[in-house]
């Protein structure tokens, strides 16, 4: 133990004195957080040039109000009061005739107006929209624009179209609108967490107000935060196992330590190093949300979960990894070799969105409780305001408990006889035999 | 040489096979406490497998190693020294540093004042506090030499100790090696370097295909072959030596020849008749040199007469 500790000592101070780890740890969640912190500071960052829309107005009722909502639009909400600075863009529409005769035609002309930069876009408003009866699919409005897949302005038209159509519909069937003025009043839905009784009280609260970030910010913060963990000491194994093994490293260390201790002090080196990212990334984010006053949003339950998970997760992949590092034979063995190795640690990443909106689903139950994905995804899981079944950290623990005894088993087989042969490729019936024969 | 109790090292019968070559086969050999002991033999014939087995760095498929008298263990290999042919060291790390460290590993005592001792000792106090990447090979080399006996040893393994090393560095190390042994260590090194071997050695152990071929002191092994060389001298070109009768075979370094005579043939008249073509200025009678012991075992024509004999 003495000796592998040791070697441990030697590889977290070698991970830890380098720049790159001291510019990693700053980094990585810099650029995690990046998205966030873009869409935070760009979301008013909007293209304010003046966006000039044509109508064709079969209904020869639409356009009128239409003018009017994009003139209250225009003098209401393009200019920021407080600063006099133009924050939206303006909506010029016009009206254009109606070319029944060749419509196709008519909408060539205008596409080519918007294509050289005359109109933003163009609303072709069908005649049966007001009351299209069983025949839906006939009404149709139409906006046609560069790309109107992500743009605002077709929201803001289906908004305002929907809501004159209400009132026409209104009008035509003898309603007084100002009898029926509640029937435009939107009314939201307020999600709350269930009530629960205070055990020295006795009172009942009100249940928590549901927000995304504590069902979805905090989750997968606190999942990428393990992902980060993992992925600042597995991929790190396999690469140092691999230059020990090709600078003729390893065998001067194989006179001094059993292959297992080698591979041992790596895995243990690993553990410092992720307990030291997570401490600083921990604290540090506690310190912080305390400080913005989010406190109420942080998990606490969940943490020691978190750190058990984090440390099998490491033992796990590190161990592969340092096995798979020690089949290397040259740099490109190890960078065909890399992704491969942390496939199992990223693929939580493509299933996290389904898992997180829906957290006790089986497809969620079952995919949290596959040892590999269970560290990230029984976390994420945990992290959300769903209460989890105690029996599933439990039993995902226990499998996560064996598979790590089984990859560090299958690893040490595999250090042991690939990392003195030289010149001998990574290729996987080689390691599948070196795993079972040994 | 047959396993004794207190050798340093014995071997009995081991045998190691990598899918179907057999590297090392049935080898029985005792490396003799406190003495330096030379392990020859051509390339592929199996002396790293068994440096590797004594260090434990590989399990032999059947046969005992003892290592002062006890089985091999952590234990046991915490005692020995080793400095693999194939070596290298943390760039990154300070030559101090690397070398505290790796004698830690060998849970040596006293390390710090015996890595002080043998970097004056061999010219790298200056370099102590330097990154490994600034050192030169030789420099490397002998840094090397040091993690390999700076925990203070019983017995220290070296393969291939004197490959790449300059007349200057060659002297250092050999002087080192010769220094442990005054101190009572037992050295163990293997070597193609027949010359140093045969300067050094108080035992050398040939080993060829797998299989020992040799073994026991530079006299002992001299004395299982005849007085069938003679070392020449001659003045101009000796290219008739060859056809002179009861030559078998001539080894022409330039300035001097080695003739192998065959046993019926008496050396005075081989002198008779290289006098009749040239004036002759030294000429020796001696038993054959290491190296041409060597190459008559492992040279092309046992080879051949090897590949005859699979054949047949």
């Amino acid at each position: 133990m003495r000796k592998i500790l040791r070697f441990a000592g030697r590889e977290y101070r070698a991970a830890v004195k380098t720049k790159g780890f001291i510019i990693g740890l700053l980094i990585a969640p810099l650029l995690m957080s990046g998205s966030v912190i873009a869409i935070i500071l760009l979301k008013d960052r909007v293209d304010t040039t003046d966006r000039r829309i044509a109508i064709i107005d079969q209904t020869e009722r639409m356009a009128p109000e239409l003018l009017r909502r994009a003139e209250l639009h225009n003098t209401y909400s393009v200019i920021d009061t407080a600063t006099g600075e133009k924050v939206r863009p303006r909506y010029l529409f016009h009206v254009v005739e109606t070319d029944t005769a060749r419509s196709s035609d008519q909408y060539l002309r205008l596409s080519d107006s918007v294509r050289s930069g005359a109109l933003y876009g163009f609303l072709v408003i069908d005649s049966n929209i007001v009351h299209p009866g069983a025949d839906l699919d006939r009404a149709y409005v139409t906006y046609y624009a560069r790309n109107t897949a992500l743009d605002d302005l077709r929201n803001w038209i289906s908004s305002q179209v929907n809501m004159h159509l209400r009132e026409l519909r209104l009008r035509d069937a003898g309603v007084d609108r100002s009898a029926v003025e509640d029937l435009f009043v939107w009314m939201r839905v307020e999600g709350r967490g269930l009530l629960t009784r205070d055990a020295k009280t006795g009172d009942i609260d009100a249940g928590r107000e549901a927000t995304p970030v504590e069902a979805i910010i905090v989750p997968i913060g606190i999942m990428m935060i393990m992902l980060l963990m993992i992925m600042m000491s597995a991929p790190g194994m396999l690469h140092s196992v691999m230059e020990e093994k090709t600078q003729r490293i390893a065998e001067v260390l194989l006179g001094s330590i059993r292959p297992f201790e080698f591979m041992a002090g790596k895995i243990v080196g690993g553990i410092a190093v992720s307990l030291t990212t997570s401490a600083v990334y921990i604290l540090g984010g506690i310190i912080a949300v305390t400080y913005l006053g989010y406190e109420e949003y942080i998990p606490f339950h969940v943490l020691p979960w978190f750190l058990v998970y984090m440390l099998l997760a490491v033992i796990m992949f590190g161990a592969m990894s340092a096995a798979l590092g020690s089949t290397c034979s040259e740099a490109k063995d190890a960078q065909s070799l890399s992704f491969p190795t942390m496939l199992p640690a990223i693929f939580p990443m493509f299933v996290y969105l389904p898992v997180v909106k829906e957290p006790m689903s089986d497809f969620s139950t079952w995919i949290s409780l596959i040892p590999p994905f269970t560290p990230l995804l029984m976390t994420l899981r945990m992290s959300t305001p769903e209460s989890i079944p105690l029996w599933q950290p439990v039993v995902g623990l226990f499998g996560v408990l064996l598979c790590t005894l089984l990859f560090v088993w299958a690893g040490g087989r595999i250090f042991r006889v690939a990392i003195l042969m030289q010149g001998t490729p990574p290729k996987f019936a080689n390691i599948l035999r070196w795993a079972l024969r040994g | 040489m047959t396993s004794t109790p207190d050798a340093a090292v014995s071997l009995t019968g081991v045998t190691k096979t990598f899918g179907k070559h057999v590297a090392v086969d049935d080898l029985v050999l005792s490396v003799p406490r406190g003495s330096v002991y030379g392990f020859i033999g051509p390339n592929g014939s199996g002396k790293t497998t068994t440096l590797r087995m004594i260090m434990n760095i590989l399990y032999p498929d059947s046969g005992t190693i003892r290592v002062f008298g006890a089985p091999l263990s952590p234990a046991a290999c915490d005692r020995i020294g080793y400095m693999p042919e194939e070596r290298g060291l943390y760039r990154r790390m300070k030559v101090r540093e690397l070398l505290v460290f790796l004698a830690g590993l060998k849970n040596g005592t006293d390390i710090r004042r015996s890595v002080d001792d043998w970097l004056a000792r061999l010219d790298l106090s200056d370099w102590a506090d330097k990154k490994v990447e600034t050192l030169s090979k030789g420099m490397s080399q002998k840094v090397q030499f040091i993690a390999t006996v700076v925990f203070q040893p019983d017995l220290v393994i070296l393969d291939e100790p004197f490959a790449g090393l300059d007349p200057v560095n060659t002297e250092v190390m050999k002087d080192a090696i010769l220094e442990l042994r005054r101190r009572g260590t037992t050295v163990l090194f293997s070597t193609h370097d027949m010359s140093m071997a045969e300067r050094m050695c108080d035992f050398v152990c040939m080993i060829f295909r797998g299989s020992k071929v040799l073994d026991g002191t530079l006299n002992d092994i001299r004395d299982t072959y005849a007085l069938d060389t003679v070392r020449l001298r001659i003045a101009g070109d000796g290219a008739f030596l060859g056809s002179l009768h009861g030559v078998d075979h001539v080894n022409d370094y330039g300035r001097m020849q080695e003739l192998r005579i065959d046993a019926a043939a008496d050396p005075q008249e081989i002198l008779r008749a290289v006098m009749l073509q040239t004036t002759v200025e030294q000429f020796e009678v001696v038993k054959p040199s290491l190296h041409d012991i060597f190459v008559r075992i492992a040279g092309p024509a046992a080879k051949k007469a090897v590949q005859e004999g699979a054949h047949a």
